[in-house]
């Protein structure tokens, strides 16, 4: 009788009703279950019972402490901490402290510490357990061939270098639109070009050449996908290998002004040294196209055209200076 | 040299390993299982399609799926992780872990350095309306920190930095630039106007 009766009050939900005998901790019960509730009959309960009953009918376990006492020094602390987790104060046994201090105290213990929790904790990485992660990952890698081992070695057999980068943050989305971008790098020595081609493809590149290094720098971007743009990349480098091979009809019409570098024959210079040297009367003959010749042949000649590319390719420098000074002074003889 | 035609491998999901080792499984599960998908679909991608990875759960009892393919592997000459964080003491710990993650896989770390912090300072009016002489100042502060590592094959380079970037913790952003290198591709050894002279060269 009193148990149906306590069986309908109790679906109701939370009622208080100390007179049936029962505990205030029916004040605190909520529940609106189906399952038989002997209240008054078994007080102690069952063993069996003992589970499903109220949470007053089950024998009142004392409260243990902190697991920290209990953890022997010897433990796997991997599993304790097998994963990324907040701190939790009853389960690391360290003394921590963490906080701002009380005035002429100590920073709070780690009890209830609010600091320890928001920060960061490592206590999943100790070097045990990146041991035993790294062993459970070897079987995954790979070795370096052992013959590439310098750089000089890597840059002969494999030349061609493709840089891009990946990035990693937390935000509203997982991707970085800068992670399609692709540089391909490649030293021109490297390619089989001749002269012409050499220079055509200089021309045709401009700023993507660096001289100092001789590397040829294409960073493509155009395209949303990397690996588009790395096929754009490995396009864009045939299709100018090829094209500086060709030579079309236009070509032809290049000036001293489109000229890489400075050449002697047929430059001023060599025609005003070569009247110079016929008005001093060096060769002591009258003019003619074999005098030139003969004349252009001295060696003193030969110098002053050396150091005047010289100074006309490099730029003014000391050593170009002095040169230029020795050739004029022999071909004066003074 | 031939081109080292080194063997690829496939990833285990992490979470599999963490599980072997743990004995809390659900644990690991809750922890990994956000990560899971997103990495293992790009992963997955370039690989052959005998794979275990999609159909396994997490605990599977099935050996571990390690597949060799003929496929030449990427060669990295220089891998540089840079990480960043407003926080330095955090990216002391995490350089401690990556490297000692590098030496445990055997990967040779070229050079560790910090390059020197940015600070970002803003002086903002304190008040809502009016005292343009009261002001309140702010600074964010950037710390970062550099690993440059060298000469790794392209299958440890994604199981390395599968390991680190799931290890990442919060508040850390991380970039990785890879230098890969190729041999100089068939089509570009000759000119291809070399075997066809006769014919008419197409347009200026």
């Amino acid at each position: 009788m009193a148990s149906r009766t306590t069986k309908a009050l109790l679906s109701l939900g939370r009622i208080n009703i100390p007179a049936l005998g029962l505990n205030n901790a029916v004040s605190r019960v909520t529940y609106a279950t189906a399952l038989s509730v002997n209240s008054s009959s078994s007080k102690k309960g069952a063993p069996e019972r003992n589970g499903r009953g109220f949470g007053s009918r089950k024998p009142r376990r004392e409260a243990e402490g902190p697991r920290t006492e209990k953890m022997p020094v010897d433990q796997d602390w991997t599993a304790v901490y097998p994963a990324a987790t907040p701190f939790r104060p009853g389960s690391v046994p360290l003394p921590v402290r963490m906080g701002y201090p009380v005035k002429g105290g100590v920073p709070p213990e780690k009890k209830g510490n609010l600091e320890l929790i928001k920060i960061p904790n490592f206590l999943h990485l100790t070097p045990a357990a990146i041991k035993k992660h790294c062993e459970a990952l070897k079987p995954f890698c790979t070795e370096w061939p052992s013959a590439l081992d310098t750089d000089a070695k890597c840059d002969e057999h494999f030349p061609i270098k493709v840089e891009c980068t990946d990035y990693v943050s937390s935000g509203l989305s997982v991707r970085n639109p800068s992670a399609r971008i692709v540089q391909l790098k490649v030293k021109l020595s490297v390619l089989n070009l001749d002269d012409h081609a050499r220079k055509k493809m200089l021309k045709l590149v401009g700023e993507r050449y660096c001289k100092d290094t001789d590397v040829l720098t294409i960073t493509t971007d155009r395209c949303p996908l990397r690996q588009q743009n790395y096929d754009y990349a490995q396009y864009l480098l045939t299709v100018l290998y090829h094209e500086s091979w060709k030579t079309e009809a236009w070509e032809a019409e290049k000036t001293v002004a489109d000229m890489e570098e400075y050449s002697w024959e047929g430059s001023p210079s060599q025609k005003n040294i070569t009247d110079l040297l016929l008005r001093m009367n060096v060769a002591g003959e009258g003019e003619g196209e074999e005098v030139r010749e003969q004349l252009l042949g001295r060696s003193e000649v030969q110098e002053y055209k050396d150091s005047v590319t010289r100074l006309k390719n490099e730029g003014d420098n000391e050593g170009s200076v002095l040169q230029y000074k020795e050739a004029v002074k022999k071909v004066f003889n003074l | 040299m031939a081109a080292p035609t080194a063997l690829k491998r496939e990833l285990l999901p992490l979470a599999r390993i963490l599980g072997g080792i743990s004995h809390l499984k659900p644990r690991s599960l809750t922890v990994c299982s956000g990560h899971r998908k997103c990495s293992v679909t790009r992963s997955c991608l370039p690989l052959t399609p005998s794979t275990s990875f999609h159909t396994a759960t997490f605990l599977s009892s099935s050996p571990s799926a390690i597949t060799v393919t003929e496929e030449p592997d990427t060669l990295f000459q220089k891998l540089l992780v840079s990480v960043k964080s407003h926080d330095s003491a955090v990216l002391d710990s995490y350089e401690f872990f990556a490297t000692m993650a590098a030496k445990e896989l055997g990967i040779t770390i070229g050079k560790v350095f910090e390059p020197p912090k940015d600070i970002k300072r803003m002086t903002l009016l304190k008040s809502v309306h009016i005292f343009k002489k009261h002001r309140v100042q702010y600074e964010m502060r950037t710390h970062y920190r550099c690993i440059e590592l060298s000469h790794i094959t392209g299958s440890t380079a994604k199981v390395y930095l599968e390991y680190i970037q799931r290890n990442l913790p919060e508040g850390v952003a991380m970039e990785v630039k890879k230098t890969a290198m190729e041999k100089v591709p068939d089509h570009i050894l000759k000119p291809l106007w070399e075997d066809v002279p006769a014919e008419d060269k197409p347009g200026q």
